[in-house]
């Protein structure tokens, strides 16, 4: 075997190694990472509906409190749980974080949600990759996009950690969701 | 280019790309798990951006140095939680998983995987992408004479495992 020969060998291997994964579960997987970028829908919304929203979150707030089923409305964010479980969320307006925080959890879904532009430094993230995409979905929703939350996917012994990006200038905020190791100090006991 | 047509062109560029990339990012990383992973993650992101991912020179070069980055960033993330092997310490592993799976060839993918991981780098684009030397330098970030040299190496590496006798023949 010469140089040439060697070569053409190592060449020959990548033709005996296969991807299991289909296009359709890589493009599935798409929307997920999609989920974990920022969310300019939800900055653009933000600066639309500011006005209107600020008064209508202490309205509509006070007549549904956190635990209230099967749905609570506010106009910073919706938390809508249906019946095969999933829980349809959709934030607004960067507002009223531990309400939302509170509700998740109420939900059954150990969660942190911080709109500081700061990740809850008690979370750590859940080991491996990949698990995201079944946990977390989104798809836009009018101008909004809409995070779909699977709570049956979640982990054993995980939890979601919504946070807001930093506003800067030149940038939009958005929502990150990433899979972190539940905690009493993150995602509430 | 409508919704549709990016959908059949990235099924297309997925088509052609995911064995060449999963090889490439196994021989870097060592470990055929991890490296599905990296990949189908990297090719999710691919399709995340692919108006912009569609028009990047090399495609599968930007697969294969996104699941790279990725490998790195996790590697950081689990350093702070738990200990892990030296992905070095992997490749000298006589079973490296999923290695030997298949039909490869166990004793090339073995002088492979012995190779330092730069050098084993530098082999997966170069020889199994196709990458010419200045772009595989730019997925590495280094320069091409760096890419020349590795690969130089590398062989010379595989050479002497694959090929004893050659290295008998050599005059002392």
């Amino acid at each position: 075997m010469n140089d040439e020969e060697l070569i053409t060998a190592v060449r020959e291997q990548r033709s005996k190694i296969h991807s299991a994964t289909s296009v359709e579960q890589i493009i599935g997987r798409g929307r997920a990472v999609r989920a974990r970028r920022r969310i300019p829908g939800a900055a653009a919304a933000l600066g639309v509906v500011a006005g209107t929203a600020v008064a209508l979150t202490a309205l509509v707030s006070g007549s549904h409190p956190a635990s209230h089923q099967p749905s609570a409305r506010l106009a910073a964010w919706t938390v809508v749980k249906h019946a095969d479980g999933d829980i349809y969320v959709t934030i607004r307006q960067f507002r009223d974080p531990a309400g939302l925080q509170a509700r998740l959890r109420a939900d059954g879904v150990p969660a942190s949600v911080t709109f500081t532009g700061q990740r809850n430094a008690a979370c750590r993230p859940y080991p491996g990759t990949g698990l995201i995409g079944k946990v977390i979905s989104v798809r836009q929703e009018g101008s909004r996009p809409l995070t779909i939350i699977r709570p049956s996917a979640l982990p054993s012994g995980a939890g979601l950690q919504f946070a807001s990006s930093a506003p800067r200038h030149g940038t939009v905020p958005g929502v990150g969701v990433d899979l972190v190791q539940a905690s009493p100090q993150c995602t509430g006991g | 280019m409508g919704v549709g047509t990016q959908r059949l062109d990235f099924a297309e560029f997925y088509r052609r790309s995911k064995d060449e990339c999963l090889f490439t990012v196994l021989l870097s990383v060592g470990d055929r798990d991890t490296a599905q992973e990296l990949v189908d993650e990297a090719f999710a992101r691919a399709w995340a951006s692919w108006r912009t991912v569609s028009r990047h020179p090399a495609p599968a070069a930007w697969v294969v140095r996104t699941a790279l980055n990725a490998n790195i960033s996790r590697w950081r993330r689990r350093r702070r939680e738990v200990l892990v092997p030296d992905l070095g310490a992997v490749a000298d592993s006589p079973a490296v998983a999923g290695a030997s799976d298949g039909p490869v060839d166990a004793r090339i993918m073995a002088a492979l995987l012995r190779l330092p991981s730069r050098q084993r780098q530098v082999v997966a684009l170069r020889l199994v992408l196709d990458l010419d030397t200045a772009r595989a330098g730019e997925v590495l970030g280094i320069s091409p004479s760096a890419v020349k040299a590795h690969l130089a190496r590398a062989i010379a590496s595989l050479r002497d495992d694959l090929m004893p006798e050659r290295q008998q023949e050599r005059p002392s």
